[in-house]
C-alpha cells in the first residue's frame, strides 16, 4: 500500500534530507503536493513514448581527455578559512563515534 | 554609455565614487546589495586597457569573490568568503571593470521575487513599493536605479530577464555555455546560465565580448570563437522573420501590454521584418512550469547537499554531527528551500524518479524539439516578458509557491533555459509608470541575430538607458 502523504512523511523525508520543517512548514508541503500532482498531469497529457530524457542543452559528448596539469591548488590553511572549529588541518566536531 | 565611460579616462576616480555614494544612498530606498565592495585595491590594480575600464559594476552575490563575503542570498552563507574568484570575476577585472557591491538576491537563485534574500526584499527603483523580481532582483534594482551601468546576474529559469522587464532595463542570457560557470554558486545545472544587465543594446554587446569564452574548468563551456558584437551590431532586419508566441500573447493578462506589443510588432513590420502570430501546442506550453519546477529542484536538492555548516558556512551547535548538520540546514534555509529541497529529493526517490524527473526531461526534449521546429522557419521569437508589470511587495500571494494553474505567460521564459538558446529582455514601454518588457529567443549562439533585433526595438521604442528616479 502507497505511504500517506502526510505531515510525518513530509517530515521523514526532511529528516533525510538533514533539516526540520515545523507544522506548518509541514503542512504547506502537503498541499503543495497536492498541486505537484495536478501539475504532473499536465506533464502526463504530454505523449513521450519514444523520446529519450534531455539531460543538457547541446548534447555534444564529451570526447577528449583533459591534461592533467595541477592547477588551482589550496593551500590547507586556505581550505580552513572558512571553518568554524580547526586543529592541525583537522575540521573540528563534538563527536563522530557515539 | 560604457564605451564613452572607458574613452574618459581622466573621469575613472569621480564615476567610481558617484557610484559607491549612489548605492549608499538608494540602499534605505531599495535594500539592493548585501555587501559593498570598497573600490580602492582595484582601482589601483587596474590595467591600462580595457573594454571596461574603470566601469563600476556589481556582481549577484552568488559569483565568488575572493576575500569578500558571497552569499547567494542565503543565511547559511552568511558569513562565507571565498578562496578563490569565478572566472567571470577574473576576466571583468582583467578588462578593467571596477566591482563596487555584491548584489542582492533570492536565496540560492531559488525564486522569482527577491523577497527571500536573507537580509529582506529588494524595492523597485521605479515604484519602492514593488517588487524587482529575481532572483537577480539587486543587480537589476542597481542598474535601473543608475547605480551601474552593468552587472552580473544568473538565470535559470527568468532570472534575468523577468527582473529586467520588471525594472526597465536589458537583460541578457547568452547561449549555453557561451559564459564560463567556474566559480557561480549553482541552483540547477542543466539549466543555469551567466546572464547580466544593461541599460542599452550596445552595452550588451560590449559585455558579452568580456564574459564569453572557453574555459578549461566549466566542462559544458563552448570553444566556439566569441564574434565582436559590437562590430556586427546593426538595426536592419529587412527579410528577418520573427515569430510571435501566440500562446503568450493570448495568457497576458494586462490589456495594456497587448496593444503595447502588437504596436512593437507594427513597427517590425514597417521595417521590414516578416512578423507572423505562430501557436505552439499549448499542452506543451502549459507544461514549461511542471517541468522546470521538477528539474530544477530535483537538479538543487543535490546540488545544495554541501551545504552543511561543517567545512563552510554558518554552523549551529549540535551534539554530534548530524545534530550541527540538521540545524545547521534548519536554521540556515528559508521554509521556501527547505520544501523545495522537499519535493525535489521526492521526485529523485527510485520509485518516483521515472514518473516524475525522467518524465519531466522528456517534456523538456518534446519542448526543445517544437521550439526547433519554429527556429527552422523563424530567425527568432518574440512575446512580452511579462503578463504585468512588477507586483507589490505586500502582496500576500505567494509568488513563487507552485499554484493549480499553469499561467504560461509568466513562465514561458524558461524554454531558454531548457534549450540552452539565447535569449535577451528589453524594455517596450510603460504601464502605470511602471516598465514593461519585450523577449527575443534566437537559436544557439546566434546572439548577433539577438542584438540587431534587439538594436532595432530600441530605435523603434526609444527606450534606451532608462534611468528610474527613485522617490
Amino acid at each position: 500500500m502507497e505511504e500517506k502523504k502526510d505531515r510525518e512523511y513530509f517530515r521523514k523525508l526532511a529528516h533525510q534530507l538533514m533539516f526540520d520543517l515545523s507544522d506548518e512548514e509541514a503542512d504547506g508541503i502537503v498541499k503543495e503536493f497536492g498541486e505537484l500532482e495536478t501539475q504532473m498531469s499536465l506533464l502526463d497529457q504530454v505523449n513521450t513514448d519514444d523520446t529519450e530524457e534531455m539531460i543538457y542543452p547541446f548534447e555534444q559528448a564529451t570526447s577528449f581527455l583533459r591534461d592533467d596539469v595541477v592547477t588551482n591548488v589550496i593551500s590547507q590553511a586556505d581550505a580552513m578559512k572558512n571553518v568554524k572549529k580547526n586543529l592541525e588541518g583537522h575540521f573540528v566536531l563534538p563527536k563522530v563515534v557515539k | 554609455m560604457i564605451a564613452e565611460m572607458v574613452k574618459d579616462r581622466d573621469g575613472v576616480n569621480e564615476r567610481v565614487s558617484e557610484a559607491v555614494e549612489k548605492a549608499h544612498a538608494l540602499q534605505e530606498s531599495l535594500n539592493a546589495v548585501i555587501t559593498f565592495v570598497d573600490p580602492a585595491k582595484q582601482l589601483e590594480e587596474m590595467p591600462e586597457e580595457g573594454l571596461l575600464r574603470g566601469v563600476p559594476i556589481a556582481l549577484k552575490d552568488n559569483v565568488n569573490t575572493k576575500g569578500i563575503l558571497t552569499t547567494a542570498g542565503s543565511r547559511i552563507l552568511s558569513n562565507y568568503v571565498p578562496i578563490y574568484d569565478a572566472e567571470i570575476a577574473v576576466r571583468l577585472q582583467k578588462a578593467g571593470a571596477i566591482n563596487i557591491a555584491k548584489a542582492s538576491m533570492d536565496e540560492l537563485a531559488m525564486g522569482g521575487t527577491n523577497k527571500t534574500a536573507y537580509i529582506g526584499p529588494c524595492h523597485n527603483p521605479w515604484d519602492t513599493r514593488r517588487m524587482t523580481g529575481g532572483s537577480s532582483g539587486g543587480s537589476a534594482a542597481l542598474v535601473a536605479a543608475g547605480v551601474v551601468p552593468m552587472a552580473i546576474g544568473s538565470d535559470t529559469g527568468d532570472s534575468v530577464r523577468k527582473p529586467a522587464s520588471y525594472c526597465g532595463i536589458v537583460g541578457v542570457k547568452p547561449t549555453y555555455g557561451r559564459i564560463s560557470r567556474y566559480g557561480i554558486i549553482p541552483y540547477a545545472s542543466s539549466l543555469d546560465h551567466v546572464g547580466y544587465f544593461t541599460r542599452n543594446i550596445k552595452d550588451a554587446c560590449v559585455t558579452l565580448k568580456v564574459l564569453a569564452g572557453r574555459d578549461e574548468r566549466d566542462m559544458t563551456s563552448s570553444f566556439k570563437e566569441v564574434p565582436d558584437y559590437s562590430a556586427l551590431l546593426n538595426s536592419d532586419v529587412t527579410g528577418k522573420k520573427i515569430a510571435i508566441l501566440k500562446n503568450v500573447v493570448d495568457g497576458v493578462s494586462t490589456p495594456e501590454i497587448v496593444t503595447m506589443f502588437n504596436g512593437l510588432a507594427e513597427k517590425l513590420r514597417k521595417r521590414g521584418a516578416i512578423v507572423e502570430e505562430y501557436a505552439f501546442d499549448e499542452a506543451l506550453m502549459r507544461a514549461i512550469l511542471p517541468a522546470y519546477f521538477i528539474i530544477a529542484n530535483c537538479e538543487a536538492t543535490s546540488n545544495h547537499s554541501n551545504l552543511d555548516g561543517i567545512r563552510f558556512g554558518v554552523r549551529e551547535d549540535g551534539a554530534d554531527m548530524a545534530e550541527i548538520m540538521t540545524n545547521s540546514r534548519t536554521k540556515g534555509f528559508c521554509s521556501l528551500i527547505r520544501r523545495r529541497f522537499v519535493i525535489g529529493s521526492y521526485g529523485l526517490f527510485e520509485e518516483n524518479q521515472e514518473r516524475i524527473f525522467r518524465k519531466a526531461q522528456k517534456v523538456r526534449r518534446k519542448i526543445v524539439e517544437a521550439l526547433d521546429e519554429c527556429l527552422k522557419e523563424y530567425d527568432a521569437v518574440i512575446a512580452p516578458a511579462a503578463g504585468t508589470i512588477a507586483p507589490f511587495i505586500d502582496d500576500q500571494a505567494d509568488q513563487d509557491a507552485l499554484g493549480e494553474e499553469s499561467v504560461v505567460a509568466e513562465n514561458y521564459m524558461a524554454i531558454a533555459n531548457f534549450s540552452g538558446y539565447p535569449s535577451l529582455t528589453q524594455p517596450m514601454g510603460f504601464v502605470d509608470g511602471c516598465p514593461v518588457g519585450v523577449n527575443i529567443t534566437c537559436r544557439g549562439f546566434e546572439e548577433v541575430e539577438m542584438f540587431n533585433i534587439a538594436k532595432a526595438i530600441e530605435e523603434e521604442t526609444g527606450l534606451a538607458d532608462l534611468v528610474a528616479e527613485v522617490k
